[in-house]
């Protein structure tokens, strides 16, 4: 099932960019137009997790936020421009779980999400991605195939995710190092080169040839 | 007070005694006084005036000296007019009314001031805010329809935002109350937190970054550490050479821990060194490398690192290689303890 994220936001791009984007990683979003009835909005959406601006026309987010604890626990994330001490302070002690600020990183964003909706409701059991038989296990930093499996550096596992997540599609080499940059890990381009050399190895340890393809001056494609 | 002055301004009532006493010696004289007598009556004036005279000059002075005393002890001079005691001559009253009214337009202006810089502050903080929302809306609008200029754009927007915060720092570093607010902060999650801000710039030019990740943490600010990372990385990419590469590690020194930012860049010359956190100051490599420094960055860097108590330093050995700049953050014993 999909996570559910409500949208406070009254720049109306922004608003719309954010669907764009959450609906792009995989949630379900809605986005509050209608600001004089915010209340009904989160009890009829019932979202796993709200993004809230702080500034908005008929009630500030503080004052919102103070309401939704009244009946929910459900995770708040303050988005807003007013980066001064005295706003991070009271987001925290109005019930809010994080404070992030504009103009935001938007990997900083969505790590910022996945980690409060992972600990608000823990996923039993570990995550994996499997494509044409061959099963990734993201916590477990592993990769399996008919039974076999290998061990991978922190690097190798982030870009087999990246691959994986893509599967079918070419990946261009940029967008595995931005990727990567996202996730602290900052390799640059002959380092990749290094790491898929490494990942083609490990894979045909395990009987995997040829799974990562090269396409010529594009990327690499699963 | 200036003594010679005073016996000077006392010459004309010197004179005016003078005359009286021989007109009064010649009159007591023609009446038939003796000149024993006539003596003693001069004598005897001339020591009562004299005595007066002097009396008068001291009794002047000191207060002179007191009032020269208290303006010294007073930190703001111009509040001298309400501090002093009332002054009993007449024509010294007539300069307290004086010092009075000049000290009252004085206070009146430098109150305007006040008020219209703070208010100038206020409209420039709200103006960054403001400014802000744009910046996001674009920048996620680049991220989300991808096409051949994003990344340029998402340089620039990198960019606009930075000289935003700039000014928005620079508002807050002229001021003396408190903007920040020290509590515990994992270094390296600054450093990523400056890196993530600069991502598209970083990769822009290739920049190999070398991070010797550690635990260590420090009392501080995090918008403000972020905002000096921030600039030193903008440094090292404006004078970078061919082959960038950017080192962040930390030194441990006695109850210091000093964050390391070292490049590989064309490094400041030795008689540059010095001034290089002066305002305006750009030096050879600014003249000669980026057109475009304005001697601010490092300059608000060490007015903000000044006021959050943390020490920095510039090391280059000159031409070629490179420049460490170390950030150096006291550890209190007291805070470690609690």
């Amino acid at each position: 099932m999909k996570q559910k994220i409500l949208i406070v936001e009254d720049d109306p791009v922004i608003r719309s960019e954010l669907m764009v984007l959450l609906e792009g990683n995989g949630y379900e979003v809605f986005a509050v137009t209608d600001f004089s009835n915010v209340m009904e909005c989160v009890k009829s959406f019932q979202p796993h997790l709200i993004l809230l601006d702080i500034k908005l026309p008929q009630e500030s987010g503080f004052s919102l936020s103070s309401k939704i604890r009244a009946f929910s626990d459900v995770p708040i994330v303050f988005v807003t421009s007013c980066n001064t001490d005295m706003d991070e302070l009271n987001s925290i002690m109005l019930g809010g779980d994080a404070f992030i600020t504009k103009p935001y990183n938007t990997a900083i964003l969505l790590a910022k999400i996945a980690s409060l909706l992972k600990r608000a409701y823990p996923v039993r059991g570990n995550e994996t991605l499997s494509y044409q038989g061959a099963v990734l296990h993201l916590d477990g930093g592993k990769i399996e195939y008919e039974g076999r499996q290998v061990d991978l550096t922190k690097n190798e596992l982030k870009i087999l995710c990246y691959l994986f997540r893509h599967a079918g599609t070419i990946c261009a080499r940029a967008d595995i190092v931005e990727y990567l940059w996202d996730h602290k890990l900052y390799v640059d381009d002959n380092a990749l080169s290094v790491n898929i050399n490494r990942i083609r190895e490990k894979l045909s340890g395990i009987g995997l040839t040829d799974f990562i393809k090269t396409k010529h001056r594009q990327g690499y494609v699963l | 007070m200036n003594g010679k002055l005073y016996w000077k301004q006392q010459l004309p009532s010197l004179l005016i005694h003078l005359l009286c006493m021989a007109g009064m010696a010649t009159f007591l004289w023609v009446i038939g006084n003796h000149v024993d007598v006539i003596i003693l009556i001069l004598v005897a004036w001339i020591v009562i005036l004299a005595v007066c005279l002097v009396i008068s000059y001291y009794e002047r002075s000191r207060q002179m000296k007191r009032l020269l005393m208290l303006a010294e002890r007073l930190e703001e001079r111009y509040l001298l007019s309400e501090v002093m005691e009332k002054p009993r001559r007449a024509d010294d009253q007539v300069y307290y009314q004086l010092l009075k009214m000049a000290g009252k337009s004085m206070l009146e202006q430098i109150g305007e001031v006040r008020r219209e810089r703070a208010e100038y502050k206020e409209y420039v903080e709200q103006w960054i805010h403001e400014i802000k929302t744009p910046i996001t809306a674009m920048k996620l609008l680049c991220e989300n329809h991808r096409f051949e200029l994003t990344n340029e754009l998402l340089v620039e927007l990198e960019k606009t935002n930075r000289f935003t915060e700039q000014a928005l720092y620079y508002a807050r570093s002229e001021h003396t109350e408190k903007d920040y607010s020290v509590r515990e902060i994992r270094l390296f999650d600054v450093v990523h937190q400056a890196i993530a801000e600069n991502k598209y710039l970083l990769l822009q030019h290739k920049v190999r970054l070398e991070l010797q990740e550690t635990e260590d943490t420090v009392y501080s600010d995090e918008k403000w550490v972020c905002f000096i990372l921030n600039q030193l990385i903008v440094n090292a990419i404006k004078y970078r050479t061919a082959r960038p590469m950017l080192e962040i590690y930390v030194e441990h020194r006695e109850n210091k821990n000093v964050l390391c930012v070292h490049d590989n860049g064309m490094g400041i010359e030795a008689s540059d060194l010095p001034r290089i956190f002066e305002k305006g100051f750009t030096g050879k490599n600014g003249r000669k490398a980026a057109q475009n420094a304005t001697g601010i960055g490092l300059y608000l860097c060490k007015r903000l690192c000044d006021k959050l108590d943390i020490g920095i330093s510039a090391d280059s050995v000159g031409n070629g290689d490179g420049t460490t700049i170390r950030l150096s953050f006291r550890m209190n014993d007291f805070i470690q303890r609690v």
